[in-house]
Protein backbone atom coordinates (compact mmCIF):
# COMPACT_ATOMS: atom_id res chain seq x y z
CA UNK A 1 0.00 0.00 0.00
CA UNK A 2 1.33 3.51 -1.06
CA UNK A 3 2.48 5.95 1.78
CA UNK A 4 -0.69 7.70 0.37
CA UNK A 5 -3.26 5.99 0.21
CA UNK A 6 -2.47 5.05 4.09
CA UNK A 7 -2.43 8.30 5.11
CA UNK A 8 -5.09 9.47 3.30
CA UNK A 9 -7.41 6.13 3.37
CA UNK A 10 -9.61 7.30 6.17
CA UNK A 11 -10.37 10.76 5.09
CA UNK A 12 -11.08 9.44 1.51
CA UNK A 13 -13.69 7.37 3.40
CA UNK A 14 -15.01 9.87 4.93
CA UNK A 15 -15.42 12.17 2.13
CA UNK A 16 -16.93 9.12 -0.10
CA UNK A 17 -19.23 7.90 2.07
CA UNK A 18 -20.34 10.58 3.86
CA UNK A 19 -21.45 13.52 1.49
CA UNK A 20 -23.96 11.07 -0.14
CA UNK A 21 -26.69 12.30 2.19
CA UNK A 22 -25.52 16.11 2.75
CA UNK A 23 -26.22 16.11 -1.12
CA UNK A 24 -29.48 15.23 -1.10
CA UNK A 25 -30.21 17.07 1.97
CA UNK A 26 -28.68 20.00 0.14
CA UNK A 27 -31.01 19.93 -2.26
CA UNK A 28 -33.82 20.61 -0.29
CA UNK A 29 -32.26 23.38 1.22
CA UNK A 30 -30.66 25.26 -1.64
CA UNK A 31 -34.78 24.66 -2.76
CA UNK A 32 -36.17 26.44 0.27
CA UNK A 33 -33.65 29.14 -0.16
CA UNK A 34 -32.25 28.72 3.81
CA UNK A 35 -28.31 28.44 2.63
CA UNK A 36 -27.20 29.54 6.19
CA UNK A 37 -29.58 26.95 8.06
CA UNK A 38 -26.28 24.51 8.74
CA UNK A 39 -24.31 27.40 10.11
CA UNK A 40 -27.04 28.19 12.39
CA UNK A 41 -27.41 24.75 13.36
CA UNK A 42 -24.09 23.84 13.72
CA UNK A 43 -23.60 27.17 15.79
CA UNK A 44 -26.37 25.71 17.95
CA UNK A 45 -25.14 22.60 18.48
CA UNK A 46 -21.26 24.16 19.40
CA UNK A 47 -23.15 26.14 21.81
CA UNK A 48 -24.17 22.80 24.06
CA UNK A 49 -20.66 21.82 23.49
CA UNK A 50 -19.40 24.68 24.84
CA UNK A 51 -22.23 24.44 27.85
CA UNK A 52 -21.30 20.60 28.87
CA UNK A 53 -17.55 22.09 28.70
CA UNK A 54 -18.14 24.22 31.50
CA UNK A 55 -19.87 21.82 33.38
CA UNK A 56 -17.12 19.83 33.59
CA UNK A 57 -17.32 17.30 31.01
CA UNK A 58 -15.20 16.19 28.87
CA UNK A 59 -15.45 17.08 24.83
CA UNK A 60 -16.18 13.38 24.21
CA UNK A 61 -18.11 12.21 27.38
CA UNK A 62 -21.81 10.75 26.37
CA UNK A 63 -23.17 14.14 28.02
CA UNK A 64 -21.67 16.59 25.64
CA UNK A 65 -23.19 14.84 22.95
CA UNK A 66 -26.64 14.67 24.90
CA UNK A 67 -26.37 18.29 25.51
CA UNK A 68 -25.14 19.14 22.03
CA UNK A 69 -28.15 17.05 20.75
CA UNK A 70 -30.69 18.83 23.03
CA UNK A 71 -30.03 22.21 21.26
CA UNK A 72 -30.02 20.39 18.19
CA UNK A 73 -33.40 19.88 18.82
CA UNK A 74 -34.47 23.10 20.39
CA UNK A 75 -32.85 24.73 17.59
CA UNK A 76 -35.20 22.70 15.15
CA UNK A 77 -37.84 23.67 16.84
CA UNK A 78 -36.87 27.07 16.77
CA UNK A 79 -36.35 26.82 12.71
CA UNK A 80 -39.91 24.96 12.46
CA UNK A 81 -41.75 28.09 14.19
CA UNK A 82 -39.90 30.48 11.29
CA UNK A 83 -41.34 28.56 8.40
CA UNK A 84 -42.36 32.13 6.64
CA UNK A 85 -45.91 32.50 7.11
CA UNK A 86 -45.78 35.89 5.34
CA UNK A 87 -43.11 37.91 3.10
CA UNK A 88 -42.93 40.25 5.71
CA UNK A 89 -40.00 38.83 7.90
CA UNK A 90 -37.65 36.69 5.44
CA UNK A 91 -36.68 33.09 7.09
CA UNK A 92 -33.18 34.13 6.30
CA UNK A 93 -32.92 36.81 8.43
CA UNK A 94 -34.52 34.85 11.25
CA UNK A 95 -31.89 31.81 10.44
CA UNK A 96 -28.91 34.62 10.59
CA UNK A 97 -29.82 35.92 13.94
CA UNK A 98 -30.33 32.27 15.17
CA UNK A 99 -26.44 31.83 14.10
CA UNK A 100 -25.17 35.45 15.79
CA UNK A 101 -26.57 34.52 18.65
CA UNK A 102 -25.59 31.20 19.16
CA UNK A 103 -22.08 32.29 18.16
CA UNK A 104 -22.08 35.41 20.79
CA UNK A 105 -22.98 32.93 23.30
CA UNK A 106 -20.74 30.20 23.01
CA UNK A 107 -17.74 33.21 23.45
CA UNK A 108 -19.50 34.09 26.61
CA UNK A 109 -19.33 30.54 27.39
CA UNK A 110 -15.80 29.66 26.68
CA UNK A 111 -14.47 33.26 28.17
CA UNK A 112 -14.98 31.16 31.03
CA UNK A 113 -13.51 27.96 29.66
CA UNK A 114 -9.91 27.54 28.21
CA UNK A 115 -11.17 24.20 26.84
CA UNK A 116 -13.83 25.25 25.24
CA UNK A 117 -11.44 27.61 23.34
CA UNK A 118 -9.86 24.76 21.79
CA UNK A 119 -13.29 23.06 21.27
CA UNK A 120 -15.21 25.49 19.18
CA UNK A 121 -11.64 25.65 16.98
CA UNK A 122 -12.10 22.51 16.26
CA UNK A 123 -15.77 22.59 15.46
CA UNK A 124 -15.04 25.74 12.98
CA UNK A 125 -12.23 24.19 11.25
CA UNK A 126 -12.59 20.33 11.84
CA UNK A 127 -9.63 17.65 11.37
CA UNK A 128 -11.05 15.93 8.31
CA UNK A 129 -7.06 14.69 7.92
CA UNK A 130 -7.16 12.87 11.55
CA UNK A 131 -10.50 11.19 11.26
CA UNK A 132 -10.51 7.93 13.19
CA UNK A 133 -12.20 4.85 11.36
CA UNK A 134 -14.38 4.69 14.51
CA UNK A 135 -15.69 7.55 14.24
CA UNK A 136 -15.91 7.59 10.07
CA UNK A 137 -18.18 4.25 10.31
CA UNK A 138 -20.42 5.24 13.13
CA UNK A 139 -21.32 8.43 11.08
CA UNK A 140 -22.11 6.30 8.07
CA UNK A 141 -24.00 4.12 10.37
CA UNK A 142 -26.42 7.05 11.34
CA UNK A 143 -26.18 8.42 8.06
CA UNK A 144 -27.92 5.54 6.64
CA UNK A 145 -30.14 5.93 9.24
CA UNK A 146 -31.25 9.31 8.07
CA UNK A 147 -30.94 8.49 4.94
CA UNK A 148 -33.50 5.17 5.00
CA UNK A 149 -35.99 7.45 7.01
CA UNK A 150 -35.55 10.12 3.88
CA UNK A 151 -35.95 7.41 1.59
CA UNK A 152 -39.32 6.05 3.33
CA UNK A 153 -41.11 9.41 3.33
CA UNK A 154 -39.14 10.70 0.38
CA UNK A 155 -42.81 11.91 -1.02
CA UNK A 156 -43.52 13.63 2.20
CA UNK A 157 -40.49 15.74 2.16
CA UNK A 158 -40.44 16.22 -1.10
CA UNK A 159 -43.43 17.93 -0.77
CA UNK A 160 -42.05 19.85 1.93
CA UNK A 161 -39.19 21.72 -0.19
CA UNK A 162 -40.59 21.38 -3.59
CA UNK A 163 -44.43 21.85 -2.95
CA UNK A 164 -45.83 23.06 0.00
CA UNK A 165 -48.98 24.42 -1.24
CA UNK A 166 -49.90 21.31 -2.73
CA UNK A 167 -48.89 19.31 0.58
CA UNK A 168 -51.16 21.77 2.37
CA UNK A 169 -53.98 21.08 0.18
CA UNK A 170 -53.71 17.09 0.92
CA UNK A 171 -53.75 17.56 4.29
CA UNK A 172 -50.35 17.19 5.69
CA UNK A 173 -48.74 18.15 8.64
CA UNK A 174 -46.54 20.61 7.86
CA UNK A 175 -45.38 21.47 10.97
CA UNK A 176 -44.37 18.15 12.05
CA UNK A 177 -42.62 17.32 8.76
CA UNK A 178 -40.52 20.02 8.83
CA UNK A 179 -39.52 19.62 12.61
CA UNK A 180 -38.55 16.11 11.91
CA UNK A 181 -36.59 17.23 8.48
CA UNK A 182 -34.95 19.50 10.90
CA UNK A 183 -33.97 17.62 13.22
CA UNK A 184 -32.27 14.52 11.28
CA UNK A 185 -30.90 17.53 9.13
CA UNK A 186 -29.29 18.85 12.50
CA UNK A 187 -28.12 15.44 13.55
CA UNK A 188 -26.35 14.66 10.02
CA UNK A 189 -24.95 18.15 10.02
CA UNK A 190 -23.27 18.15 13.59
CA UNK A 191 -22.06 14.75 13.59
CA UNK A 192 -20.05 15.47 9.98
CA UNK A 193 -19.21 18.80 11.87
CA UNK A 194 -17.45 17.18 14.50
CA UNK A 195 -14.98 15.71 11.79
CA UNK A 196 -14.92 18.12 8.92
CA UNK A 197 -15.80 21.54 10.41
CA UNK A 198 -18.62 24.09 9.46
CA UNK A 199 -16.33 25.31 6.35
CA UNK A 200 -16.70 22.16 4.75
CA UNK A 201 -20.46 20.77 5.49
CA UNK A 202 -21.33 23.96 3.73
CA UNK A 203 -19.76 23.13 0.62
CA UNK A 204 -21.03 19.80 1.04
CA UNK A 205 -24.15 20.80 1.08
CA UNK A 206 -24.73 23.26 -0.58
CA UNK A 207 -22.37 23.47 -4.09
CA UNK A 208 -22.99 19.89 -5.24
CA UNK A 209 -26.67 20.99 -5.37
CA UNK A 210 -26.09 24.31 -6.95
CA UNK A 211 -24.44 22.61 -9.39
CA UNK A 212 -27.13 20.04 -9.99
CA UNK A 213 -29.71 22.90 -10.35
CA UNK A 214 -27.64 24.28 -13.24
CA UNK A 215 -27.40 20.96 -15.06
CA UNK A 216 -30.95 18.75 -14.44
CA UNK A 217 -34.28 18.99 -13.45
CA UNK A 218 -35.85 16.18 -11.86
CA UNK A 219 -34.56 14.82 -8.60
CA UNK A 220 -32.72 11.88 -9.92
CA UNK A 221 -30.89 13.53 -11.98
CA UNK A 222 -29.97 16.49 -9.65
CA UNK A 223 -28.84 13.96 -7.21
CA UNK A 224 -26.90 12.44 -9.95
CA UNK A 225 -25.10 15.19 -10.93
CA UNK A 226 -24.73 15.97 -7.09
CA UNK A 227 -22.87 13.06 -6.02
CA UNK A 228 -20.50 13.05 -9.16
CA UNK A 229 -19.50 16.26 -8.33
CA UNK A 230 -19.48 15.75 -4.46
CA UNK A 231 -16.92 12.63 -5.42
CA UNK A 232 -14.33 14.08 -8.05
CA UNK A 233 -14.16 16.79 -6.03
CA UNK A 234 -12.97 15.42 -3.21
CA UNK A 235 -10.86 12.74 -4.64
CA UNK A 236 -9.26 16.32 -6.47
CA UNK A 237 -9.13 17.97 -3.40
CA UNK A 238 -7.67 15.25 -1.06
CA UNK A 239 -4.92 14.62 -3.86
CA UNK A 240 -3.76 18.01 -3.83
CA UNK A 241 -3.71 18.45 -0.04
CA UNK A 242 -1.35 15.37 -0.04
CA UNK A 243 1.08 16.71 -2.94
CA UNK A 244 1.15 20.31 -2.12
CA UNK A 245 0.71 19.31 1.52
CA UNK A 246 -2.32 21.95 2.09
CA UNK A 247 -4.63 22.10 5.11
CA UNK A 248 -7.27 19.21 3.75
CA UNK A 249 -10.73 20.63 4.64
CA UNK A 250 -9.87 23.38 2.88
CA UNK A 251 -8.32 22.11 -0.42
CA UNK A 252 -11.78 20.17 -0.59
CA UNK A 253 -13.64 23.14 0.32
CA UNK A 254 -11.69 24.70 -2.75
CA UNK A 255 -12.40 21.88 -4.72
CA UNK A 256 -15.81 22.14 -4.79
CA UNK A 257 -15.78 25.98 -5.42
CA UNK A 258 -14.13 25.17 -8.52
CA UNK A 259 -16.00 22.42 -9.51
CA UNK A 260 -18.67 24.71 -9.35
CA UNK A 261 -17.07 26.82 -12.07
CA UNK A 262 -15.82 24.18 -14.17
CA UNK A 263 -19.62 22.83 -14.51
CA UNK A 264 -21.14 26.64 -14.86
CA UNK A 265 -18.58 27.24 -17.76
CA UNK A 266 -19.63 24.28 -19.36
CA UNK A 267 -23.29 24.98 -19.27
CA UNK A 268 -22.55 28.42 -20.68
CA UNK A 269 -20.16 26.87 -23.53
CA UNK A 270 -22.97 24.09 -24.00
CA UNK A 271 -25.67 27.18 -24.20
CA UNK A 272 -24.00 29.87 -26.39
CA UNK A 273 -23.52 26.40 -29.13
CA UNK B 1 -20.30 17.89 -23.01
CA UNK B 2 -17.19 17.11 -24.39
CA UNK B 3 -15.22 19.14 -21.96
CA UNK B 4 -17.75 17.93 -19.35
CA UNK B 5 -15.97 14.01 -20.17
CA UNK B 6 -12.54 15.43 -20.38
CA UNK B 7 -12.52 16.73 -17.08
CA UNK B 8 -13.82 13.31 -15.99
CA UNK B 9 -10.97 11.63 -17.47
CA UNK B 10 -8.84 13.99 -15.84
CA UNK B 11 -10.11 13.73 -12.73
CA UNK B 12 -9.84 9.83 -12.86
CA UNK B 13 -5.83 9.96 -13.90
CA UNK B 14 -5.52 11.93 -10.96
CA UNK B 15 -7.27 9.66 -8.82
CA UNK B 16 -5.20 7.13 -10.20
CA UNK B 17 -2.07 9.00 -9.06
CA UNK B 18 -3.49 9.68 -5.98
CA UNK B 19 -3.99 5.96 -5.26
CA UNK B 20 -0.59 4.85 -6.10
CA UNK B 21 1.08 8.06 -4.83
CA UNK B 22 4.95 8.42 -5.01
CA UNK B 23 7.16 8.19 -2.40
CA UNK B 24 10.79 8.91 -3.02
CA UNK B 25 12.96 9.29 -0.08
CA UNK B 26 16.58 8.55 0.92
CA UNK B 27 16.89 5.81 3.63
CA UNK B 28 20.39 6.83 3.74
CA UNK B 29 20.12 9.44 7.22
CA UNK B 30 18.61 8.85 10.61
CA UNK B 31 15.09 10.49 10.26
CA UNK B 32 14.22 12.66 13.30
CA UNK B 33 11.10 14.49 13.83
CA UNK B 34 10.80 16.54 16.49
CA UNK B 35 7.27 18.67 17.83
CA UNK B 36 8.72 22.13 18.71
CA UNK B 37 12.06 23.88 17.75
CA UNK B 38 13.86 23.30 20.68
CA UNK B 39 14.11 19.98 20.60
CA UNK B 40 14.70 20.57 16.88
CA UNK B 41 17.66 22.24 17.22
CA UNK B 42 19.19 20.29 20.05
CA UNK B 43 19.06 17.20 18.27
CA UNK B 44 21.19 19.31 15.39
CA UNK B 45 23.81 20.06 17.42
CA UNK B 46 23.86 16.30 18.52
CA UNK B 47 23.40 14.90 15.27
CA UNK B 48 24.77 16.70 12.98
CA UNK B 49 25.25 15.52 9.14
CA UNK B 50 23.94 11.98 10.07
CA UNK B 51 20.14 12.95 10.50
CA UNK B 52 17.47 14.44 8.89
CA UNK B 53 15.67 16.54 10.87
CA UNK B 54 11.88 17.49 10.89
CA UNK B 55 10.38 20.08 13.11
CA UNK B 56 6.13 19.35 13.24
CA UNK B 57 5.18 23.23 14.96
CA UNK B 58 6.63 26.27 13.27
CA UNK B 59 8.45 28.17 15.84
CA UNK B 60 6.15 30.87 15.46
CA UNK B 61 3.05 28.80 16.17
CA UNK B 62 1.63 28.47 19.35
CA UNK B 63 2.49 24.58 20.47
CA UNK B 64 -0.75 23.99 22.23
CA UNK B 65 -2.68 24.14 18.90
CA UNK B 66 -0.94 23.12 15.74
CA UNK B 67 -3.24 22.24 12.60
CA UNK B 68 -2.50 18.88 11.09
CA UNK B 69 -1.12 18.50 7.43
CA UNK B 70 -0.87 15.50 5.21
CA UNK B 71 3.19 16.20 5.74
CA UNK B 72 3.20 15.85 9.45
CA UNK B 73 2.14 12.19 8.87
CA UNK B 74 4.43 10.99 6.01
CA UNK B 75 7.24 12.53 8.27
CA UNK B 76 5.88 10.48 11.52
CA UNK B 77 5.75 7.73 8.81
CA UNK B 78 9.28 7.50 7.89
CA UNK B 79 10.44 8.51 11.45
CA UNK B 80 13.12 6.42 13.14
CA UNK B 81 12.52 8.64 16.10
CA UNK B 82 10.14 10.99 17.55
CA UNK B 83 11.33 13.90 19.98
CA UNK B 84 8.07 15.36 21.90
CA UNK B 85 8.01 16.90 25.76
CA UNK B 86 5.91 15.10 26.79
CA UNK B 87 4.11 17.27 29.84
CA UNK B 88 0.70 16.85 27.66
CA UNK B 89 2.12 19.92 25.69
CA UNK B 90 1.43 18.11 22.35
CA UNK B 91 -1.51 16.08 23.97
CA UNK B 92 -4.34 18.04 21.75
CA UNK B 93 -2.92 16.77 18.38
CA UNK B 94 0.20 14.64 18.18
CA UNK B 95 -1.41 11.50 19.56
CA UNK B 96 -3.85 11.01 16.16
CA UNK B 97 -0.74 11.90 14.16
CA UNK B 98 1.21 9.03 15.63
CA UNK B 99 -2.02 6.79 15.02
CA UNK B 100 -2.36 7.72 11.28
CA UNK B 101 1.65 7.80 10.57
CA UNK B 102 0.99 4.06 11.82
CA UNK B 103 4.87 3.96 12.26
CA UNK B 104 5.41 1.23 14.87
CA UNK B 105 9.15 2.74 15.85
CA UNK B 106 7.90 5.62 17.57
CA UNK B 107 5.02 4.50 19.23
CA UNK B 108 4.25 5.80 22.77
CA UNK B 109 6.74 3.85 24.87
CA UNK B 110 8.78 2.58 22.26
CA UNK B 111 12.80 3.75 22.10
CA UNK B 112 11.96 5.63 18.96
CA UNK B 113 9.77 7.86 21.01
CA UNK B 114 11.79 10.64 23.83
CA UNK B 115 9.62 12.21 25.74
CA UNK B 116 11.73 14.79 27.07
CA UNK B 117 9.84 15.92 30.24
CA UNK B 118 10.13 12.18 31.50
CA UNK B 119 12.59 11.85 34.88
CA UNK B 120 11.98 15.75 35.11
CA UNK B 121 10.71 17.40 38.48
CA UNK B 122 8.05 19.88 36.49
CA UNK B 123 7.10 22.93 38.23
CA UNK B 124 3.49 23.72 39.33
CA UNK B 125 1.66 20.16 39.28
CA UNK B 126 -1.24 20.89 40.21
CA UNK B 127 -2.69 19.41 43.52
CA UNK B 128 -6.39 19.36 42.74
CA UNK B 129 -7.46 18.96 38.53
CA UNK B 130 -10.14 21.76 38.49
CA UNK B 131 -10.94 23.22 34.86
CA UNK B 132 -11.69 26.26 36.86
CA UNK B 133 -7.95 27.19 36.84
CA UNK B 134 -7.89 27.32 33.40
CA UNK B 135 -5.66 25.36 31.23
CA UNK B 136 -4.78 22.11 33.34
CA UNK B 137 -1.72 20.52 32.54
CA UNK B 138 -2.21 17.28 34.77
CA UNK B 139 2.25 16.52 34.72
CA UNK B 140 3.23 20.31 35.49
CA UNK B 141 3.79 22.90 33.67
CA UNK B 142 5.46 21.81 30.04
CA UNK B 143 7.19 24.67 29.28
CA UNK B 144 10.35 22.93 30.95
CA UNK B 145 12.91 23.75 28.33
CA UNK B 146 13.46 27.43 29.16
CA UNK B 147 15.41 25.85 31.96
CA UNK B 148 19.05 25.31 30.26
CA UNK B 149 19.62 23.06 33.03
CA UNK B 150 16.71 21.17 31.67
CA UNK B 151 17.63 21.55 28.14
CA UNK B 152 20.68 19.81 29.32
CA UNK B 153 18.37 16.91 30.36
CA UNK B 154 16.80 16.92 27.26
CA UNK B 155 19.90 16.66 24.78
CA UNK B 156 20.93 13.95 26.96
CA UNK B 157 17.72 12.08 26.13
CA UNK B 158 17.89 12.79 22.54
CA UNK B 159 21.56 11.51 22.31
CA UNK B 160 20.28 8.44 24.12
CA UNK B 161 17.62 7.96 21.37
CA UNK B 162 19.97 8.50 18.67
CA UNK B 163 22.45 6.28 19.48
CA UNK B 164 20.06 3.27 19.83
CA UNK B 165 18.35 3.96 16.58
CA UNK B 166 22.11 3.89 15.06
CA UNK B 167 24.19 2.03 16.83
CA UNK B 168 27.35 2.70 14.16
CA UNK B 169 27.11 6.45 15.17
CA UNK B 170 26.58 6.38 18.52
CA UNK B 171 29.92 7.43 19.46
CA UNK B 172 29.51 9.94 17.14
CA UNK B 173 26.59 11.03 18.92
CA UNK B 174 27.98 11.00 22.18
CA UNK B 175 30.96 13.56 20.99
CA UNK B 176 28.51 16.16 19.80
CA UNK B 177 26.73 15.93 23.38
CA UNK B 178 30.31 16.28 24.97
CA UNK B 179 30.35 19.40 22.55
CA UNK B 180 26.22 20.92 23.21
CA UNK B 181 27.32 20.30 27.07
CA UNK B 182 30.73 22.43 27.21
CA UNK B 183 29.18 25.05 25.62
CA UNK B 184 26.00 25.41 27.49
CA UNK B 185 27.99 24.61 30.51
CA UNK B 186 30.07 27.51 29.66
CA UNK B 187 27.51 30.13 28.91
CA UNK B 188 25.62 29.20 32.40
CA UNK B 189 27.66 31.18 34.63
CA UNK B 190 27.63 33.58 32.05
CA UNK B 191 24.19 34.39 31.90
CA UNK B 192 23.96 33.85 35.63
CA UNK B 193 26.42 36.82 36.13
CA UNK B 194 24.49 38.98 33.54
CA UNK B 195 20.94 38.35 35.38
CA UNK B 196 23.15 38.88 38.83
CA UNK B 197 21.62 42.40 39.46
CA UNK B 198 18.12 41.85 38.73
CA UNK B 199 17.44 39.11 41.45
CA UNK B 200 14.09 39.35 42.83
CA UNK B 201 12.53 41.63 39.91
CA UNK B 202 9.42 41.17 38.49
CA UNK B 203 8.60 40.90 35.03
CA UNK B 204 4.77 40.56 33.55
CA UNK B 205 4.43 38.05 30.63
CA UNK B 206 1.25 37.08 28.44
CA UNK B 207 0.92 33.36 29.31
CA UNK B 208 2.68 31.47 32.36
CA UNK B 209 5.19 29.87 29.89
CA UNK B 210 8.37 31.06 31.89
CA UNK B 211 8.52 29.85 35.71
CA UNK B 212 11.81 27.27 34.96
CA UNK B 213 13.56 30.51 33.19
CA UNK B 214 12.37 32.90 35.69
CA UNK B 215 13.90 29.84 38.59
CA UNK B 216 16.62 29.42 37.05
CA UNK B 217 17.38 33.23 36.85
CA UNK B 218 16.56 34.85 39.83
CA UNK B 219 13.39 36.78 38.39
CA UNK B 220 9.61 36.56 38.93
CA UNK B 221 7.90 36.09 36.33
CA UNK B 222 4.34 35.66 37.78
CA UNK B 223 1.83 38.19 36.78
CA UNK B 224 -0.02 37.33 33.73
CA UNK B 225 -2.08 39.45 31.03
CA UNK B 226 -4.30 35.92 30.78
CA UNK B 227 -6.40 36.13 33.78
CA UNK B 228 -6.19 32.14 33.72
CA UNK B 229 -3.98 30.03 31.12
CA UNK B 230 -5.73 30.04 27.83
CA UNK B 231 -8.32 32.55 28.81
CA UNK B 232 -7.85 35.86 26.95
CA UNK B 233 -7.33 39.15 28.90
CA UNK B 234 -10.53 40.49 30.56
CA UNK B 235 -10.47 44.25 30.78
CA UNK B 236 -10.93 43.68 34.69
CA UNK B 237 -7.58 41.39 35.30
CA UNK B 238 -5.66 43.93 32.74
CA UNK B 239 -6.98 46.81 35.24
CA UNK B 240 -5.61 44.86 37.78
CA UNK B 241 -2.58 44.09 36.45
CA UNK B 242 -1.49 47.43 35.49
CA UNK B 243 -2.03 48.76 38.50
CA UNK B 244 -0.10 46.13 40.13
CA UNK B 245 2.44 47.05 37.82
CA UNK B 246 2.38 51.06 38.84
CA UNK B 247 2.64 50.24 42.11
CA UNK B 248 5.42 47.44 42.54
CA UNK B 249 6.95 49.60 39.72
CA UNK B 250 7.14 46.96 37.37
CA UNK B 251 8.64 47.79 33.60
CA UNK B 252 9.04 44.86 31.58
CA UNK B 253 6.70 42.79 29.65
CA UNK B 254 7.90 39.54 27.36
CA UNK B 255 5.53 38.24 24.37
CA UNK B 256 6.26 35.61 22.29
CA UNK B 257 5.28 35.96 18.66
CA UNK B 258 1.91 34.03 18.55
CA UNK B 259 0.77 35.87 21.83
CA UNK B 260 -2.02 38.99 21.27
CA UNK B 261 0.71 41.60 20.58
CA UNK B 262 -2.09 44.52 20.82
CA UNK B 263 -2.99 43.67 24.35
CA UNK B 264 0.25 43.65 25.46
CA UNK B 265 0.90 47.02 23.42
CA UNK B 266 -1.71 48.76 25.33
CA UNK B 267 -0.60 47.47 28.75
CA UNK B 268 3.05 48.81 27.29
CA UNK B 269 1.62 52.22 26.20
CA UNK B 270 -0.50 52.61 30.05
CA UNK B 271 1.93 51.86 31.78
CA UNK B 272 5.43 52.56 30.24
CA UNK B 273 6.68 49.35 30.28
CA UNK B 274 8.79 48.31 27.87
CA UNK B 275 7.29 45.33 25.32
CA UNK B 276 10.50 42.59 25.27
CA UNK B 277 10.22 39.80 22.49
CA UNK B 278 10.57 36.23 23.89
CA UNK B 279 10.02 33.01 22.21
CA UNK B 280 10.55 29.49 23.25
CA UNK B 281 11.60 28.15 20.27
CA UNK B 282 15.17 29.03 18.62
CA UNK B 283 13.37 30.77 15.42
CA UNK B 284 10.66 32.19 17.02
CA UNK B 285 13.08 35.38 17.28
CA UNK B 286 15.55 35.85 14.62
CA UNK B 287 19.28 35.32 14.61
CA UNK B 288 18.52 32.42 17.07
CA UNK B 289 19.08 29.26 15.06
CA UNK B 290 20.56 27.31 18.34
CA UNK B 291 19.23 27.08 21.36
CA UNK B 292 22.17 28.39 22.60
CA UNK B 293 21.64 31.34 20.72
CA UNK B 294 18.18 31.40 22.09
CA UNK B 295 18.74 31.66 25.29
CA UNK B 296 21.59 34.09 24.76
CA UNK B 297 19.34 36.41 23.06
CA UNK B 298 16.42 35.79 25.58
CA UNK B 299 19.07 37.28 28.40
CA UNK B 300 20.53 40.02 26.94
CA UNK B 301 17.45 41.32 25.39
CA UNK B 302 16.06 41.06 29.64
CA UNK B 303 19.08 42.69 30.39
CA UNK B 304 18.63 45.82 28.30
CA UNK B 305 15.15 46.01 30.01
CA UNK B 306 15.51 45.49 33.12
CA UNK B 307 18.39 47.94 32.87
CA UNK B 308 16.41 50.83 30.70
CA UNK B 309 12.86 50.16 32.39
CA UNK B 310 14.12 49.84 35.67
CA UNK B 311 15.63 53.44 36.33
CA UNK B 312 12.85 55.56 35.72
CA UNK B 313 10.12 55.83 38.85
CA UNK B 314 7.02 57.55 39.05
Amino acid sequence: MSEAFQIMMWPLLACLLLPGLLVYLGLHIVRREIIFVDLALAQVAALGICMAILLGHDAHDWQTTAWSGGFTFVGAALLTLTRPSGKRVPQEALIGIVYVVAAAASFLLLSRSPEGNEELRRTLVGEILLVQPGEVLRTFAMFTAIGIVHLIFRRKFWLLSFAPEQGKSEGIRLWLWDFLFYVLFGIAVTSFVRMGGVLLVFSYLIIPAVCANIFATTMRARLAVGWIVATLASVAGLYASYRLDLPTGAAIVCALGLALLLTSSVRIFHNSK
Amino acid sequence: MQMKTTTLINMTILAGIFFFGISSNTYAKLNVVATTADFGAIARDIGGDLVAISVLAKPTEDPHFVDAKPSYISKLARADVLIEGGAELETGWLPPLIDGSRNTKIESGKPGHVMCAEGLALLEVPTTLDRSQGDIHAMGNPHFMTDPLNARYAAQRITAALGAADTQNSILYQKNLAAFLQRLDMKLPEWKKQMEPFQGRRVVAYHNSWPYFANRFGVKIDLFLEPKPGIPPTPAHLAEVMTTMKTENIRVIIIEPYENRKTAEAVSAKTGASLVNFSQYPGGIKGTDSYIELIDTLVNSLVTALKTGGTSKE
